[in-house]
């Protein structure tokens, strides 16, 4: 139906999960049902002597311990099978999280008796939980055949670096920290399998990618893949964190193996010691401009703790080192990333995937830059954004349809409408308020703090004079869909069914809805494509025998890519059915997008993507000089998603992103020490509540055609996340006058950087240009 | 996780609870149940039985005549809505109000949170600050134990295993200025540090006697008697009340956890002693 596009439908699903009547994986568990659970490692680095079930098989109800001798291909991994599925007497356990056996029982509690009883010996191995030491050549070693810990070295080179910095009239150096994030998506992992009437084994959970599910289960089994069916319940949420199998393979190899019907739910803290997280990346930068407000030059280090297995590290630390310069078109970069294996949690894929640590240090540097040469942030950021035609790291011109800076445009005039963003000081009103509501002197304990920049946004307002506001702007950028001369790809069928008029329509793709909306989306450009009502589309997505492969629901591609697949497959259907008298037609395809390439040895010289998402974001912050806590009290957020497919939804996914995004930048503390987690519960790793949300959320959504995308969408998903922590960091520079180098950035890190930005305060103002920028906001604010 | 095995005992008068303590060595009290019956979850304690106290009508209620007396059994929320508190005692009120959350307020008791003594508990340093008393009864009779001998430890109290809080007395004396504050958890509400300070006062502003306690950063509920000694005798004005803030963490042993280091929350007891003390005294007419 036409004017489909756009339009904010209800979700269908919501309904169901609001009054709970929805079926999550964890509500398909039926009596009868063997229930699973799993024997973890608990231990960083060991070496298994012997596993002892005997006590767990006489415990009452328990029907089996399966162990590595009962798996048939014992390795499986998204890019490299580096990872048993049960870890094997004479070889090692290489994280916490590791898996040992495998307890199937007649009931939960005996199943979680049977687990405590299953006795491991272990030699236990000095751990590798630093990925720099790591690196070491005298380091021990987490795969020993690897030969070494480091996992990917990417150098990516353009021009000459040293003549990069012979044309800069400054150069700063930074260095910057992120920890681990947790995916905390609400659903932990939870699952059934059996073998079907037909010998098909048929697993049940949650995931993100049905087809690459089918094929790592199948290949662990030693099956053909069309006999293993992976299906979908709802799908509480994935973020990335459902990319990797977690517990797919465990309940297909318990229900092949014993032929009997089978559950495992995880609890909160199985699911957080077990599942990968996003990487902690140390990046150490160097930047060159000219007065003028020419960046010259970007050298980076980027060092990511992998853990102890692949999964999608190369990948992301690819990602991350794509973007140490940001979405800035530098003429001489020398960008290493580095993936490291540790004896830590694996890291893996999670929203943003590598742009939001790389992001991290690059737009902070951009604004430190701006302050030391005396230019508004945003004018040297208008001087070097992306524009069409650029030339990226990897020394190609970016995909068509780069809009950097008009989302960057539209964010500086949103945020002078909202934020009062480049009002001359003068301009603003009285500021007395802010000393007149003062209950708390702010000598009390910091000593005489008093930041550069007073101004803060806030002006007016009332305000006790320990609280002070500031307004930050940050630039992101992100890949939409897979890089790298992967084969990119997604599938999709469309079956046409009537008398004259199309009475029903048949949409086949295996597209995950991990809550996005994904299925609404795909189902509105059906029907703008095929001129029916929404209603007359059934969606078939959530069974690998019964749906095409649309590829994963992750990288911001399934809107592009899945929505492409419909849209190509409905308009070759709709041709069939006008040339027909047939009552059914039916038509696949599969989209492929222009080919990507694979980054050249040695330089990283490459056509890396075929699609980016544009993200400019503006925040307001208000920080407590006496305890660190920040309170966020609006954020500004622009995105080109090429075209909303469904308006609603693309701004829950902006809003959802941003309580994501604000997690990570303030609170979400993943705690490891000497390989275990520190954090395995939600009352430690502190998630955000509404209450920790800005009361104002500007979503902003520009259109500007994507050349292949469906009706010119490309991807939201990611997006959100990328520019927020620095907007952040620089908003608290803007309150305080000291920049923050780590993520998450919490009250006591804050509290710190304050007290050691009054001690060089006190000293000698020579020293202190790179930790506090003496120009801050005087320039940043004056010169719009 | 689920509990261990256990009795459930709920007997309908303070001699039968008694009694069954007496007759259960491993039995344990079971008041609100909010930090008992988690640790019992995660099988930090397994209790062979529980004895619960919720049906034993002479362990509720608040009484104010001269002092203030208030029933072991009495919740969070009947603490926080009392109007007579609020006027009389407005402190213990107001800290009732920021415990937990509603669902915790709605089944905590004042005699649960004291007998368990959670170093980040509120009305533990409430209690203390006001320098109040309770009433404890077990096999071998009743008996007073002051504020200052209640809190012996991390999760310890001076009370016997089959001794059961009655009920608390809060004194009062004169003319006086209170304030409770506290810098709360993220997630659990529970005070990173918590301030509570009560002041005597004569002629206008002049702080005759000053009580206060800290909770959260230490390992049970603790006076702060370097800033009791920086304001007493003084006059109540701001170079004095952060002298005493900046005095507070004197002698003080603080614990650090994952959430906030030592260092931190040293730093916070000055903080939150300077917010509660201009609380207290903000509301002093000279």
């Amino acid at each position: 139906m036409r004017g489909t596009i756009g339009a904010s439908l209800p979700r269908p699903d919501a309904f169901g999960k609001v009054t709970g009547e929805t079926r999550y994986p964890a509500d398909l568990v039926r009596p009868g049902m063997l229930h699973l659970k799993v024997v973890f490692a608990g231990r960083p680095h060991a070496r298994i002597l012997g596993i002892d079930t005997a006590a767990a098989l006489r415990q009452p109800g328990v029907v089996a311990v399966l162990t590595a001798a009962d798996v048939p291909y014992n390795a499986h991994g998204l890019i490299e099978d580096d990872q048993p599925v049960l870890c094997a007497v004479g070889e090692k356990v290489r994280f916490a999280g590791d898996k040992v056996a495998l307890v199937a029982a007649e009931s939960r509690e005996a199943a979680a008796a049977g687990a405590s009883l299953v006795v491991v010996t272990y030699e236990d191995l000095p751990a590798a939980t630093d990925p720099r030491a790591a690196l070491a050549a005298d380091a021990p070693l987490v795969h020993d055949r690897h030969g070494s810990n480091q996992l990917l070295h990417l150098p990516i080179r353009k021009g000459t670096i040293e003549r990069g910095f012979a044309e800069a009239d400054i150069v700063l150096d930074g260095t910057f920290s992120t920890s681990w994030q947790e995916h905390a998506f609400l659903q932990p992992e939870a699952g059934i399998a059996e073998v079907d009437e037909q010998g098909r084994l048929v697993v049940e959970t949650a995931g993100q990618w049905l087809h690459e599910d089918r094929r790592q289960i199948a290949k662990i089994l030693g099956l053909p893949e069309e006999r293993v069916i992976v299906r979908y319940a709802a799908i509480g949420g994935a973020f990335g964190g459902r990319e990797d199998l977690s517990i797919q393979h465990l309940l297909a190899l318990a229900a092949w193996t014993l032929r009997r019907p089978v559950a495992l739910i995880w609890s909160r803290e199985e699911s957080i010691v077990a599942h990968h997280k996003r990487h902690p990346m140390e990046i150490r930068c160097r930047w060159g401009a000219t007065y003028d407000g020419r960046i010259t030059a970007v050298e980076a280090e980027v060092i990511a703790d992998g853990g102890a297995y692949a999964s999608t590290s190369a990948e992301v630390v690819k990602v991350a080192t794509l973007f140490a310069s940001g979405c800035y078109e530098v003429p001489h970069i020398a960008a290493d990333g580095y993936a490291v294996y540790t004896n830590n949690v694996p890291s893996g894929a999670f929203r943003g995937f590598g742009a939001p640590q790389a992001q991290f240090a690059a737009e902070v540097m951009v604004t430190r830059l701006a302050h030391t040469i005396g230019m508004d942030p945003v004018e040297l950021r208008r001087r070097n954004i992306y524009r069409e035609g650029s030339l990226e790291p990897t020394q190609q011109p970016l995909p068509p349809g780069v809009s950097a800076l008009p989302v960057l445009e539209r964010c500086v005039e949103e945020a002078q409408v909202h934020l009062g963003y480049g009002l001359a000081p003068q301009s603003l009103p009285a500021t007395t308020s802010l000393v007149a509501e003062s209950v708390e002197a702010d000598q009390t304990a910091t000593g005489s703090l008093t930041p550069r920049s007073a101004r803060g946004a806030g002006n007016g307002r009332h305000s006790p004079s320990h609280l002070r506001r500031g307004v930050g702007i940050a630039c992101g950028i992100k890949n939409v869909g897979y890089s790298f001369g992967y084969p990119e790809q997604s599938t999709a069928t469309v079956e046409l069914h009537g008398g004259g008029d199309i009475e029903r329509a048949v949409v086949r793709v295996g597209a995950a809805d991990v809550g996005q909306g994904s299925h609404l989306a795909l189902r509105q450009i059906a029907a703008e494509t095929l001129g029916v009502a929404p209603g007359t589309v059934e969606m078939v997505c959530d069974d690998s025998a019964e749906a095409p492969d649309a590829g994963s629901a992750s990288a911001s591609r399934m809107t592009l890519m899945g929505g492409r697949a419909v849209r190509d497959a409905a308009i070759e259907a709709l041709a069939k059915w006008r040339d027909t008298d047939d009552l059914h037609v039916e038509a696949t395809v599969q989209y492929r997008p222009p080919a990507t390439t694979p980054l050249a040895a040695g330089t990283g010289a490459s056509q890396p993507n075929y699609c980016y998402g544009y993200a400019a974001q503006a925040v307001e912050v208000e920080v407590s000089l006496l305890t660190g806590q920040v309170q966020v009290l609006r954020i500004i957020s622009v995105h080109d998603v090429g075209r909303a497919i469904n308006h609603q939804q693309v701004e829950g996914q902006i809003e959802g992103c941003l309580a994501q995004a604000l997690g990570y930048a303030l609170l979400e503390h993943f705690q490891v020490r000497d390989g275990r987690v520190l954090t395995p519960y939600l009352s430690t790793y502190l998630l955000p509540t509404a209450l920790d949300m800005p009361t104002e959320i500007v979503p902003v959504i520009l259109e500007l055609s994507d050349p292949n995308g469906p009706y010119g969408a490309r991807g939201v998903a990611e997006m959100p996340l990328v520019p927020l922590t620095p907007a952040i960091a620089a908003a608290i520079h803007d309150a305080t006058g000291v920049w923050l180098t780590q993520q998450p950035m919490t009250p006591e890190r804050i509290l710190t950087a304050l007290n050691v930005g009054t001690a060089l305060e006190k000293g000698s103002s020579n020293e202190i240009t790179t930790t506090i920028d003496t120009k801050s906001t005087v320039t940043a604010h004056a010169s719009k | 996780m689920f509990p261990s095995q256990f009795d459930y005992y709920r007997p309908s008068s303070l001699q039968e609870a008694i009694g069954l303590l007496g007759a259960n060595p491993d039995a344990k009290v079971l008041a609100g149940g909010h930090s008992l019956l988690p640790a019992m979850k995660l099988r930090l304690t397994m209790p062979g039985a529980l004895v619960d106290l919720s049906h034993i009508p002479e362990l509720r209620g608040i009484n104010v005549n001269g002092g203030v007396t208030i029933g072991a059994m009495t919740t969070y929320d009947e603490i926080e809505v009392s109007a007579e508190l609020q006027q009389r005692v407005p402190m213990l009120a107001e800290a009732a109000a920021v415990v937990g959350d509603p669902h915790v307020r709605a089944r905590g008791t004042i005699g649960g949170s004291l007998a368990h003594s959670d170093p980040a508990a509120d009305l533990t340093a409430v209690f203390l600050a006001l320098g109040g008393e309770v009433t404890a009864v077990g096999s071998n009779g009743e008996r007073i134990i002051g504020a200052d001998d209640l809190f012996v430890d991390l999760l310890t109290t001076s009370l016997q295993p089959d001794e059961v809080i009655t009920q608390i007395k809060i004194p009062l004396t004169g003319r006086t200025a209170m304030a409770y504050e506290k810098q709360e958890h993220p997630a659990s509400g529970y005070a990173i540090v918590g301030v509570a300070a009560v002041l005597t006062l004569r002629d206008g502003d002049h702080c005759e006697s000053a009580r206060l306690a800290v909770t959260g950063c230490t390992s049970k509920a603790t006076r702060l008697t370097a800033a009791e000694d920086a304001l007493s005798g003084q006059s109540l004005n701001e170079e004095t009340i952060t002298r005493a803030a900046q005095a507070a963490s004197e002698g003080l042993e603080v614990n650090g956890d994952l959430y906030a280091s030592e260092e931190y929350r040293r730093h916070l007891v000055t903080v939150i002693t300077g917010r509660t003390l201009r609380r207290a005294t903000g509301a002093i007419t000279r």
